[in-house]
């Protein structure tokens, strides 16, 4: 990160008026999001429950814990299902919509307000819209499918585990697509016109220069979406919550950690597996962004 | 490119992908929509595209003394809902003025001013953005509750305060990056103080992006649900998007009752989305690009 301000002579008073403007941050990042973060990470290592007396510390135990407890293993298995479905298709469906927007000339803003709006929402209020359409018997997607043919009864959609898994997904994709749509199509948008036409008079077509123009250009966009995908999906609580609740067959890590601590009173099991959970969208975040770099870095 | 899009299946095609975007985006909103305005008993028959008849009665139960629901007055639910509103107006403008006015303030200092350890303060600031809010939940729940700030405005509005911040603070550093230091320099130079160039120069110039920030912070705060599920237990501060769920618990699921406070709670995005739209896409854009 490099600075922007050129040297000069630092005037009189600075250093005073840059703490008054600072110590505002300092005091709200530091005491609400770096100091829980340092306990977290402390207090992961001793047994904190308000059921038990004392606070022993406990080494890996909560860590140990957590690898051989059947529910955060399923809750972890949901979790990957949540974020492979969601990246995929946020990153799928954000890209089609970006390139539409970019190629719509008229009332391309109302457009964008359209696309956007999901985003914009209460996700509760997204999950609950949501959930009347799923209702097994009065729910307009039996209804449709029924009189399309597609199915013969009426389906308890959340009966099955893999249909629930992806109705919970597909709610969020619904939310955070315009987020990858918009951060897309600001790259799309930064790409100079001429390339384009080089790459026509080259005698590329459409498919061609897509993927020898487009995709390069846009690579630092995509890692960034992938990213946020990753990260939002990993955090995938409010969706699946309102939809089913607890249950397992829907759970997320977050509504684990939720549970955990919040139900179970379990609190340093739940700041551990927070942690870990945190550390994973972390890495999965870092894998994408290292790989676009270098796939793209010679091109 | 040009050729195909000139061409008319290329056209039909553009037309055919607009409709499905604009379907898939606003149908199950028009969904809820046409759902909170039909009686009850149609709710169960086959559902139609355009409302047969239409009712006001969920909006009613929502506004009214009593009620009537299957044959019986019952107690409205006006007073929960009434005070959730309030919550949800209250904690988000909160959350949006405080958020902004440190961030209008802090990254001017980030840009302008030099202090020691400036990029490293901001760099960890910013960086705060990839850790997700539910991993301080815990310690920050036993912090609020020996601060006895659990259930109350200022240790809500404290909370969305720290998680909006980073993003709020990352959009105006690139705001005030992006202006000629030339008109601070001529106020300088005319004996304008510091603190008057900022507020009567720089701030009027960065009102783009301090609108941007603000519509950030407010959606951002007004669809928040896990932070008020565990930090506003009761209607003290209990927002909508924690009341309006719990409304399934009761004796039957009413979803014209859910679909009707949800279309409520989704004014003001709405409105935010119609009339600020540009500001919006410029702060998204903006965040995600720099």
């Amino acid at each position: 990160m490099s600075t922007s301000t050129p040297r000069r002579n630092r005037k009189p008073g600075e250093l005073a008026l840059a703490a008054a403007l600072v110590i505002p941050i300092v005091a709200i990042m530091g005491g609400l999001v770096f100091w829980p973060l340092a306990t977290s990470v402390v207090d992961s290592f001793y047994r904190i429950d308000p059921m038990k007396a004392g606070t022993p510390f406990v080494g890996l135990a909560n860590y140990g814990g957590l690898l051989t407890d059947g529910n955060v293993q399923t809750a972890w298995l949901n979790t990957f299902a949540y974020v492979a479905m969601a990246v995929v298709l946020e990153t799928v469906g954000g890209m089609g919509a970006a390139l539409l927007l970019n190629r719509v000339k008229h009332g391309r803003q109302w457009l964008l307000a359209i696309t956007v709006l999901p985003w914009c929402l209460p996700p509760v209020v997204n999950a609950i819209v949501w959930m009347w359409i799923f209702n097994p018997s009065y729910g307009l997607l039996n209804h449709v499918l029924l009189s399309l043919g597609f199915i013969d009864s009426r389906k308890v959609w959340f009966n099955d585990q893999a249909t629930a898994l992806f109705l919970v997904s597909l709610v969020h994709v619904w939310r955070m697509m315009p987020l990858t749509a918009v951060i897309l199509l600001a790259a799309l948008q930064s790409i100079p016109r001429d390339l384009y036409e080089a790459a026509r008079l080259d005698g590329a077509g459409p498919i061609k220069s897509f993927r020898l123009v487009t995709l390069p250009l846009i690579s630092s966009g995509v890692a960034i979406a992938l990213s946020q995908s990753t990260v939002f999906a990993f955090n995938l609580f409010d969706e699946a919550w309102i939809l089913s609740g607890s249950s397992l067959d829907t759970r997320s890590v977050i509504i684990q950690v939720y549970l955990t601590a919040f139900q179970n009173l379990r609190f340093s099991s739940g700041m551990a597996l927070s942690i870990l959970a945190m550390l994973a969208s972390l890495l999965v975040s870092l894998i994408y962004v290292l790989r676009v770099y270098r796939e793209t870095r010679y091109d | 490119m040009r050729s195909l899009i000139s061409t008319l299946p290329g056209r039909v095609g553009t037309v055919l992908a607009v409709a499905l975007l604009v379907a898939w985006s606003l149908g199950p909103i028009y969904w809820s929509l046409v759902t909170s305005l039909t009686p009850p008993l149609n709710l169960l028959g086959a559902p139609s595209l355009w409302p047969q008849q239409i009712t006001f009665e969920h909006y009613a139960k929502l506004f009214g003394a009593t009620s009537m629901s299957q044959g019986n007055a019952v107690q409205s639910v006006w007073p929960q809902f009434s005070a959730a509103l309030a919550n949800s107006l209250i904690t988000s403008i909160l959350a949006t003025v405080v958020t902004v006015a440190i961030a209008a303030f802090g990254a001017y200092a980030f840009v302008r001013l030099e202090f020691p350890g400036r990029d490293l303060l901001f760099v960890a600031v910013v960086a705060t953005l990839a850790i997700p809010a539910y991993t301080v939940m815990i310690p920050l729940y036993r912090l609020m509750i020996s601060l006895k700030l659990i259930d109350t405005y200022t240790g809500i509005t404290l909370i969305y305060v720290s998680a909006f911040l980073p993003l709020a603070l990352w959009l105006m550093r690139s705001v005030y990056q992006a202006m000629p230091i030339s008109l601070e320099e001529a106020a300088w130079l005319d004996g304008a103080g510091r603190i008057y160039t900022l507020v009567y120069i720089v701030l009027p110039l960065a009102a783009p992006g301090l609108i941007a920030s603000a519509i950030l912070t407010f959606l951002n705060a007004w669809g928040q649900f896990m932070v008020p599920l565990v930090f506003s237990p009761t209607l003290a501060t209990k927002p909508l998007t924690v009341l309006i769920p719990e409304f399934v618990t009761r004796n039957y699921i009413d979803f014209g009752l859910m679909n009707a406070s949800g279309i409520l709670a989704i004014i003001p995005p709405v409105l935010l989305v119609l009339f600020l739209n540009r500001y919006l896409v410029s702060g998204l854009m903006a965040g995600a690009t720099k």
